[in-house]
Parts: structure tokens; sequence; C-alpha cells
């Protein structure tokens, strides 16, 4: 038991570690494993507990920076960022950090016990849901763009239409030739998330603050408890939030960013009489759960099927393997030490997480009051890292340099980054699952199946209202 | 524990440069199928050569990168061993790539097959087309599937046209994507590698569902493909046999032998440059992973049973499989590509010139 808890602290402080550093996030963090996961060869079980840690308490230590820095301690924070930046600025980090914390704890708590009790339902809710569902939830999610939109609503429809065309960047599933690459053979692979996500946020963000010689903000007071009190207040918010992002996690390959702008766009659609972007807690509150829950329900497909639920899991499924535990195989379904293992590790980490951050908030908040210029080198090193991680050579820091002059710009124009960041990330999820829909169905066959209509009356819902109420936000 | 803990928490520091014996390169990213086969071979081999072998990944667009910069650069470290796929096979016929099978030595290589079912609501020798799941990778089965439905006799073009009639090629498909799709019945065939099989499809078989459709054979020395013990009977050519009482010819079936024996022939393989002084050391330690019986466990595990080619035996194999390539089927195989499956690909007559 001993050796398990001390596993447990091990990934949790490594997670948190991976979770603090600028737009890394849970997968960075576990493909850094690689070197060293055969340590754990002879103690298999210790290994789960340690992964599972890491993911847990990545997961939740990526709000930490989004909130004080306005920089997404992984792409999928950036929704909490939105409302939790400004919130920093006013000087009510800890308020912001809390909630983002006790959300993320009670969640991730929540669906981590639940997706044990999901589990004999799962193969019949999978054999429902078919492509043309998954197509149907990912336009859904892309639908959301219209609650992250600022005021300035062309610009907002000119960076998702950019966002769009920049995930169409690679090869054409069609044709399989290479596309809008002009001729650079590295872009064939497509442009990959982590320099995109650090070129918008991190690097706009750093570099303004080291040329205002600035301080995010002087903390009023520490409100940590008010940030507790206001979760349960709005504990519906909360819970709505985790179960979209329970919900994704479920259908495998569509990844926690887009839970996490769905549970933003439903807070921002719930609450029309208020404003987003300038620091609504709401806004903490409604993505901030999703991202928990999402790591854990996906570790169900993961498990299960030996599929991955999204990228994180993919790579922990490797990581799995060197451990010689086969994912998706009736023998795993048996091993109950394994499943004991995960359990401990993810609900033992969400845990000690929510402990160990409560203790720190008031400490870490503190980095808001410090110039820029102090922790101005270490971040550009852990965000350049970030951005090498794909292949280590100067393609990823020219794509780390165009995304953050992307960044610049949107910033000061107005264009909505995170509308960018959605079109993005669902573009080419959307173009392929057309693809494969067109290929396998046609319109009588879609009509008989009764989730897609519902899904598709939503999403001509959501593009309606998004449209009449267009420019919530004033986050760009 | 406490040593693990310390152990891990010092080479967190130094991940990215640890100090290493021996270099393993992967041309993808880190959880691929090919990356954990080389993680579970390197560990079985440090065993034996007591020294510490580290998984390098080179990532980028169709696993063509890494191995080219093992070619343009890497190829002379004494300490660098090349890790390939079947992939890498395919992009070599049809692709501009740099590297090429014939640069190098080969440490060993793991002959594998591929088996393919169909679902049982689904006759795919009837008029409804087979939805398959497209790719690179999918194009041995491509050309099984519409020589198998086709039949004996047609030219090219006839083939041609009869696959786009006959088969519903499904473009945009994870492999993740593909064995969900089967399983819920969008699709009506898939394939997977032996270990992958039992792990994806096999219960699918089990209920009912499904059942084996075939499979293409595994690469002998003398060039032609033998019938596999696992799953005897259902070899393409027995299959296609049966139906037309001929067996298969021509330029079509001369590219499927090609790209199939180049996709699943060297679906595993480690290389090294020519007159690495390290090769014959690299070689005594995977003949122990391979005659261990803990150690092929490990490695049989992950691919399914088959038998390494070692050393020599390894470079006599890849010399088989250049002697598949002729004017005939290469032109077929990129003609084939580019008409029936949109796939593009070029006709290199470079590799005509070094058989």
């Amino acid at each position: 038991m001993i050796e398990m808890i001390a596993a447990l602290i091990g990934g949790v402080l490594y997670g948190l570690l991976i979770g603090i550093i600028p737009a890394a996030g849970a997968t960075t963090g576990l493909v850094a494993l690689f070197g060293v996961i055969s340590y754990f060869a002879h103690e298999p079980y210790l290994g789960v507990v340690f992964l599972m840690a890491v993911v847990a308490a990545s997961t939740t230590g990526d709000s930490f920076t989004a909130i004080l820095l306005g920089i997404p301690g992984a792409n999928s924070a950036a929704a909490t960022m939105v409302d939790g930046f400004p919130l920093a600025q006013q000087g009510r980090a800890s308020y912001a950090i809390s909630a983002a914390v006790t959300t993320s704890t009670v969640n991730g708590l929540l669906w981590g016990c639940l997706v044990f009790l999901l589990l004999p339902w799962y193969t019949s809710l999978l054999m429902v849901l078919g492509i043309p569902e998954l197509w149907a939830f990912t336009v859904l999610a892309l639908a959301t763009v219209g609650f992250v939109s600022t005021r300035f609503w062309f610009r907002s429809l000119c960076a998702i239409a950019l966002g769009i065309f920049l995930g169409m960047v690679g090869v054409d599933p069609n044709t399989n030739e290479p596309r809008y690459t002009l001729g650079w053979f590295y872009l064939e692979d497509s442009i990959q998330i982590m320099p995109v996500v650090a070129g918008l946020f991190a690097i706009p963000e750093l570099v303004n603050g080291l040329l205002t010689k600035s301080r995010t903000a002087t903390i009023v007071k520490s409100e940590v408890l008010e940030g507790m009190r206001v979760v349960w207040q709005n504990r519906w918010l909360g819970l709505r939030g985790g179960f979209i992002g329970a919900f994704i996690g479920l259908l495998p390959g569509l990844g926690g960013a887009m839970a996490d702008w769905m549970a933003y766009g439903s807070a921002v659609a719930a609450n029309p009489k208020e404003r987003f972007g300038n620091g609504n807690i709401k806004g903490v509150i409604g993505p901030e759960g999703a991202n928990n829950a999402q790591k854990a329900t996906s570790m169900i497909p993961t498990v299960l099927f030996g599929i991955p639920g999204a990228s994180f899991a993919a790579v922990l499924m490797s990581l799995f393997m060197y451990l010689n535990f086969e994912l998706g195989t009736p023998d795993i379904a048996l091993d109950t030490e394994f499943f004991t293992s995960m359990t401990f590790g993810f609900l033992g980490a969400t845990i000690l997480v929510a402990f160990l951050c409560i203790f720190l908030i008031k400490p870490i908040s503190y980095i808001t009051s410090v110039p820029y210029k102090y922790y101005f080198p270490v971040l550009l090193t852990l965000i350049v890292w970030t951005a090498m991680q794909y292949t280590g050579g100067w393609e990823d820091l020219a794509m780390l340099a165009i995304f953050s002059a992307l960044g610049f710009f949107c910033k000061y124009y107005k264009f909505s980054r995170p509308a960018l960041l959605i079109g993005f990330i669902l573009s080419d999820k959307i173009e392929k699952l057309s693809i494969q829909m067109l290929a396998l169905y046609d319109v009588d066959s879609l009509i008989t199946r009764p989730i897609f209509l519902i899904l598709v009356l939503c999403i001509l819902g959501i593009f309606t209202y998004s449209f009449i109420k267009k420019g919530k936000i004033d986050y760009a | 524990m406490l040593k693990i803990l310390t152990t891990l928490a010092v080479l967190l520091g130094f991940s990215t440069t640890a100090v290493a014996d021996y270099t393993f390169i992967v041309p993808q990213k880190p959880g691929g199928g090919t990356s954990v086969w080389a993680q579970i071979v390197a560990t079985e081999m440090e065993k034996y050569l007591d020294e510490k072998i580290v998984i390098k990944h080179i990532r980028g667009a169709r696993d063509i990168p890494g191995f080219n910069k093992f070619h343009n650069e890497l190829q002379n470290d004494p300490k660098t061993i090349m890790v390939s796929h079947g992939g890498n096979g395919v992009s070599f016929l049809n692709e501009k790539v740099d590297y090429n099978y014939a640069d190098y030595e080969s440490v060993g290589l793991m002959n594998l097959n591929i088996i393919v079912a169909s679902r049982k609501d689904h006759n795919p020798y009837g008029a409804n087309k087979t939805a398959f799941a497209a790719g690179s990778g999918m194009i041995p089965e491509g050309i099984a599937m519409t020589l198998l439905k086709c039949g004996s006799g047609l030219t090219t073009e006839q083939y041609i046209d009869c696959f786009k009639r006959k088969v519903n090629w499904v473009k945009g498909m994870s492999g993740g994507e593909r064995r969900l799709a089967f399983k819920r019945g969008e699709l009506n065939g898939t394939r997977e590698n032996p270990a992958a099989f039992k792990k994806h499809v096999q219960p699918t078989i089990d209920k009912g569902v499904a059942g084996l459709w075939f499979h293409h054979g595994i690469l002998q020395a003398d060039g032609t493909h033998a019938d596999d013990p696992n799953y005897p009977g259902y070899q393409m050519e027995k299959l296609f046999y049966a139906a037309n009482r001929t067996a298969p010819e021509g330029d079509l079936y001369a590219a499927y032998k090609l790209v199939k024996s180049f996709r699943d022939g060297m679906q595993k393989a480690l290389w090294v440059g020519k007159n690495n002084p390290n090769k014959a050391k690299l070689i005594a330690a995977l003949k122990q992973v391979a005659t261990n019986p803990e150690s092929a466990g490990a490695v049989e595990k992950k691919v399914g049973k088959y038998q390494w080619l070692i050393g020599e035996a390894g470079d006599a194999h890849r010399d088989t499989l250049m002697k598949l390539i002729t004017p005939e089927a290469l032109s077929t195989l990129v003609r084939f590509n580019n008409e029936a499956f949109g796939i593009k690909a070029v006709y290199k007559d470079t590799l005509l010139a070094q058989k």
C-alpha cells in the first residue's frame, strides 16, 4: 500500500508539473514517459497507478496557467481561460482557481466512479451511435463557436473560417494528395496542435506582459472559500459540463477540447442575459468539469475495446502495453487488480490534487503580482520545449513563430482566437466523418435514425440562436 | 519502490537526452503499433546485449521522414538501428522517398500475414458493394478483393471498373474507427495482423456475426506465398482457384504479389547501414530473442507467432522481394493506385534498375 501511495504521489507531482507547463497537457506528459516506463516493468500495477495519477493531475493542473497567465496548460484548458484570465486580471485569481479546482474534482470523482457502473451498458451505447451520430455530435460542437464569438461578428466568422482552413492543411482524405502545404513536406502530416495553442495563446500573452512591463494583477484578497461556494451555487452548471464531457469521452476519438467548448457554449447559452469573456465565473465552472469527466469516461472504450477515446488515451494504451497490459482483450476485463489500480490512481490523484491545489492556491496566485520579466524566460523555454515535441527540428519552431504572429494579430485586431481554435480542432474530424457518412449512408437511411435527426435539429437550433444572439463574449 | 521513484525523477529530467548505447529510430509517433513492437524488441534485446537501447520517434507524413532521416544522415552511425514497418514498404514502391532497402543490411525482420474478415450479413461475392476502409495500407486487401470478386481473365482496365462497381472504398478512417465501424456493421469487411485480429475481430466472429474471408499467405524464400497454418484454406490464391478453377495470373496479380510482399514480408524489420561494426553483436542478441521462449513470447503477444529472419536470412528475404519488382507489376500497381483507389502514386523506373 505504501508503494501505491508513493506511485500516486509521484504521478500527481509529475502530472501537476506537466499541467502547469503551457500548452503541454496530458498527452505530452505521457509521451515523455516512454523512456522511463520500463522501470515499472517488474511492478506493472504501480505503473498503472502512476500513469492514471499523471492523467488526473495534469487535467486539473492545466487550469493554473490558463487562469493566472492567460496561457492554457493544455488545449483543453483554453475554454477555462476565456473567463478565468480576466478574473485573475481583476485580482480574483484565487476565486477562479478555487472554483475551477472544485468543479474539476467533483466531476472527476463523480465520473471516475460512474465509469465502472457504466461498463455493462457501454457496448450497447456504442452500437447505437454510428458514424452519422458522431458526425452530428462534432458539428454540434462546431455550432458552439457562435457562443465564443466576439461582438465583432464578421471577424469571428473570419477566425473560424481560417481555423477550418488551417485544419485542412495536410493530405486530402479524398484524393490522398497534399493540400495547402505550399510544397512543404512537413505540413503533409497536418499542422500539429501544440504550436497552434502555444502560438495563439501563450506567446502573445507572455510578450504582451513583458512589453508592458506589467504584472497580471495584484491579489485583492484570498477567495478560496468563495470559489468553492460559487460552485455549489452553480452546481447544475458544473454537473452539466461534466455530463457533456463524460458523453464526449465515451465516443472514441472526439477529444477533450471539443467537450470543453461545448460545455462553455452551453454555459453561455443558459445565461443569455449575462456577459462572458470578461470574468464571469460561470465561464469557468461550465467548461472546467468537462475535461476531467472526459478523461474518466474515455477510459471505457480504451480499456474495453482497445480503441482510444482521445489522443492521450492512445498514448496511455501504448504505455500500458509496455507494462504488458493488452487493452481490449478478455484478459484485461478479468484483471481486477488492473481495474483497482486504475481506480485508485485516478480517484486518489483527483482527491490528492484537490487538497494540494487548494493548499497551493494562495501562494501560487501571487504569481500574478510578479512582473512578467521574472518568469518570461522560464515559460518561454517550456513553451518552446512543448512545441518541439513533434519533430524536434527547426520546422516546429517555424510553426510556433507563425502561430505566435497570428496570435498577436488576432489578439490586437479582435479576431476570436477561441473560434479559430475550435475551427482548427474540428474541421479535420468533420471532413472525415462527412466523407464516411456520405460513403455509407444515403438520405433514406439517415432519416430512419432518430438520434441523428434530433442532433441535426439541435444543430440548426444552436446555429440560429447563436446567429440571433451574436456577439456574446469580450475575449478575443 | 523508492529506487524506482528516484530513478524516475532523475530520468524525467534527462528523458530527451538519455545516454544510450543504441538508438532505435521509429518512423512514427509514440503509441503506434510498430513503436510498441520496437519497445518490446528493444527491451528483450537489452537483456542479451547488456547495453541500453532507447527509442527515438521521428514522425511525419505517412511515416516517411523518419526513414529518410536514417537514409540521409544516420545510416553510417554504428549505434543507430532503423525500425521499419509494412507501410514503409508500400511507400517505397510508389512514392517519392529517399530510403532504399538495397542500401542497408538486415539485423532481422518478421515475415507476417494479414487476415481479412467479412460480416455474415453481407455476401462479399454478391451484388451489393463491399464497404471497406480505404488507405494506402489497405492496397493489398483492395486488390485481393478485386481479384476475388471480379474473377479471372480481365484486363487491368476491366478490373479497375469492376473495383469501382463492387467495392465501396470508404476514405478518411483511422484504425480505431475502422474497428468500431466493422463491429457496428457499417463496414462489411476489415483486416488486421494476426494478434490484432484475435483481439479486435475474433470476438465478432465468436458472436456469429462475422467470418474469416481471406488472408494473403506467408512469403517463401522463392517468392511464392504459402498458406498460413493458423488459418488454413483461406489464402487468397486458394479461394481464387476454388471459385475460378484457375490460378490467379496477369498484371494485376503480379502487382498484388509485389505490394503484399513489401508490406507483409517486411512487416517489422531492423536495419543498419552497410559494414556496421556492431551488426554481429546485434544479430546475436536478436537470435537470442527469437529462440528464448520468454523473449519470443513477449514479441508474439504483440504480433502473433511468426518467423524471424535474422541477419543473412533477412538480406536474402529482401533480395527476394526486390526480384518481384517487374515493369508490369510496378506499372499496374501505380495505375491501380491512381485510377481505382485514388491514391497518388508514381512510377519509379529506378527501382527496376537495382533489382
